[in-house]
């Protein structure tokens, strides 16, 4: 298993920097998932996995409220930011001190990125992220998108979302489930790896029947619900392509089965996010700065026409000034005024 | 008949705000509007509830009780209220009977929606109470820049959504602190082709097929439409009430009211959209 990874990592390294001798960039794993699928406990597991192979793997957590962490995290968010004192300080209720917390911890996000990048020895492998327990306070928040961003904009990254499969044997849970993984996909444009936790509870291979079978999801779905059939049919469809876009293993964080199909599954991750998820990131961002660089630009127009309006005025009072139009001194204090205005601008230049 | 909006969405994404100005909106032009708070986790109303959930369960005395943490308490709130639900909800709804109109402001967690029964449960009992319910799902407008995150908000949605099985309206909110408000008309009534060229500009190649199938989805169930709700603007908050009425059929009692005299029963029963 460590000669797979370390295969896939020296082919990311030959694409990615001909000619530089640095090492190859870790992977970063962004674990997220609902709460109770098992983050903690699989990110325990998956530390114990790395330290057995002697895959170098850096921890990071970034959930504020978690009592006790059964691993050892290398960059703790708790360390940074102190969860009952942001409650207690703003006057917030759980939910509100989890987010605040979180964003505190985004301001300072780079500090975070700057660690990981240190050349070490060994050289990293694998960046893991722990994320906060209920979803949607790192999927749907700005300070989420900028930790998403900023290790994804830095590093081969991909989303290992963490899937309760007891409670997902019926068709409705399931699919419930699956657009939120998919909503995920979209919203953060990165590989994700679904990642089937507690098979030692409940086997997850009838999902992926599921999946790879629209017609028997189908089924399922409508001995289940009423739904009409349309309904049911355009949601079989989209299980069935969004298997196509992603790979499933399943997994026991309590027993440590497939854990190295779960490595399988992140290095073929990283090389999709190299093939695929990369370049547009990189157009993006070219689209981005490109727009911004326009902005600048028409900012400096509108700057320089304020500037050439204030020159025209300065002349016209010096010019009536020079006729004597009778207010001589007042205006020709005015005057004065408003030509050392335009002349400072002038000395002054653009301003960045 | 009896009316309940369920206003439902992600943490933040301004539930609560929807709940308050719809009852200052009410207030003003007389129209008989009750907000019901079903979040054990809420922190403070500016606005007066007239069923609060707290005074059933609060997270901080399960917290406290039970030893656990914001998450594990939430999911245990929830199961306490579910099977409360009957004796508790049912004895504080006895007092609501015809014409009322109930906003319940529900807890955002997707994990309640998907993973417990309560909701279910909670819409099953409403229903065989006599309400006409319809769902509104907020989403915070900040969130929606790109095509590829509106469909990302339309799907985190549909997931809440996708087991009630009620109508719905879906709302854009906070368009009042929203910088670009004309880039917001072009989610307003995307077309599937519209939404679909979009889509398929914004992501790799890979994502043609699913970009097909995800948008057959969104407009199969009517996801595809959000309405912008901009609290600074008394019209919009008009606009979107309109909506939501037609949506459960308010206001159909109140027109036949004023022929009552030749009349005879409503022979409109009154039931939502089929799906």
């Amino acid at each position: 298993m460590a000669t797979e990874a370390s295969a896939g990592m020296q082919n990311l390294n030959i694409q990615d920097q001909a000619g530089q001798q640095e090492a190859p960039k870790p992977t970063v794993i962004l674990v997220i998932g609902m709460a109770g699928s098992g983050k903690t406990t699989f990110l325990q597991r998956l530390n114990a996995h790395l330290h057995e192979k002697q895959l170098p793997g850096y921890i990071i957590n970034l959930d504020p409220a978690v009592t006790k962490l059964p691993y050892g995290a290398h960059v703790d968010i708790r360390d940074t930011v102190n969860y009952k004192n942001v409650m207690k300080q703003y006057s917030l209720g759980p939910n509100g001190a989890i987010l605040t917390s979180l964003n505190l911890f985004a301001t300072r996000f780079d500090q975070v990125v700057g660690l990981c990048e240190k050349q070490r020895d060994p050289p990293l492998q694998y960046i893991v992220a722990d994320t906060p327990g209920q979803i949607e306070i790192f999927t749907w928040s700005a300070s989420g998108a900028i930790v998403t961003e900023a290790f994804a904009s830095t590093f081969p990254t991909m989303i290992a979302y963490i899937i309760d499969t007891p409670r997902c044997l019926g068709p409705q849970t399931f699919m419930t489930n699956m657009l939120q993984a998919c909503s995920i996909l979209y919203k953060t444009r990165l590989p994700v790896l679904l990642v089937f936790n507690k098979v030692d509870v409940a086997r997850h291979e009838s999902c992926l029947d599921w999946m790879a079978d629209f017609e028997n999801f189908h089924q399922a779905l409508d001995s289940e619900q009423s739904y009409a059939a349309t309904l049911s049919r355009s949601m079989s469809l989209v299980l069935e392509q969004f298997y196509q876009n992603m790979r499933a293993v399943g997994v026991s964080a309590v027993t440590g089965e497939g854990m190295d199909d779960f490595m399988a599954g992140v290095t073929k991750c990283a090389q999709e996010y190299e093939e695929q998820y990369k370049p547009e990131l990189v157009k993006r961002q070219q689209d981005r700065s490109q727009q911004e660089q326009q902005r600048q630009a028409a900012e400096l127009e509108r700057l320089r026409a304020d500037r050439t309006a204030d020159g025209d005025i300065a002349a016209a009072a010096a010019a009536s000034m020079s006729r004597g139009s009778g207010k001589t001194v007042l205006d020709g204090r005015k005057g004065a005024a408003l030509q050392r205005l335009a002349e400072e601008e002038e000395a002054e230049g653009v301003l960045d | 008949m009896k009316f309940a909006q369920l206003v439902v969405g992600p943490a933040g994404s301004g539930k609560s705000t929807y709940c308050e100005n719809i009852k200052q909106h009410c207030d003003a032009i007389s129209r008989s509007v009750h907000v019901v708070n079903l979040d054990p986790a809420a922190e403070e109303f500016k606005y007066p509830v007239s069923i609060d959930v707290r005074d059933l369960v609060t997270l901080d005395d399960v917290m406290e009780e039970m030893q656990l943490g914001p998450n594990g308490g939430l999911l245990y709130c929830m199961e306490y209220l579910e099977e409360n639900l009957e004796e508790w909800l049912g004895g504080e709804l006895e007092a609501y009977g015809d014409d009322d109109y109930l906003l319940f402001d529900c807890p955002g967690q997707i994990e309640l929606y998907s993973h417990l029964s309560v909701f279910r449960t909670f819409v099953e009992y409403l229903k065989r109470d006599g309400w006409q319910i319809c769902v509104v799902y907020c989403l915070d407008c900040q969130f929606i820049s790109e095509m590829p995150k509106f469909v990302a908000g339309t799907l985190s949605a549909l997931s809440a959504m996708v087991q009630l099985e009620l109508p719905h309206i879906n709302v854009l909110t906070k368009v009042d602190m929203c910088k670009n408000k004309e880039a917001l008309d072009a989610f307003r009534f995307p077309d599937a082709m519209e939404m679909r060229h979009e889509l398929d500009r914004q992501t790799g190649p890979h994502f043609r097929k699913l970009n097909e199938a995800v948008v057959q989805l969104l407009d199969d169930f009517s996801m595809v439409t959000f309405t912008p709700l901009d609290i600074s603007e008394e019209e919009s908050i008009e606009d979107l009430l309109l909506q939501i009425d037609m949506a459960i059929q308010y206001g159909e009692d109140q027109e036949v009211k004023t022929h009552e005299h030749g009349d005879m029963e409503d022979p409109d029963d009154g039931d939502g959209p089929d799906y």
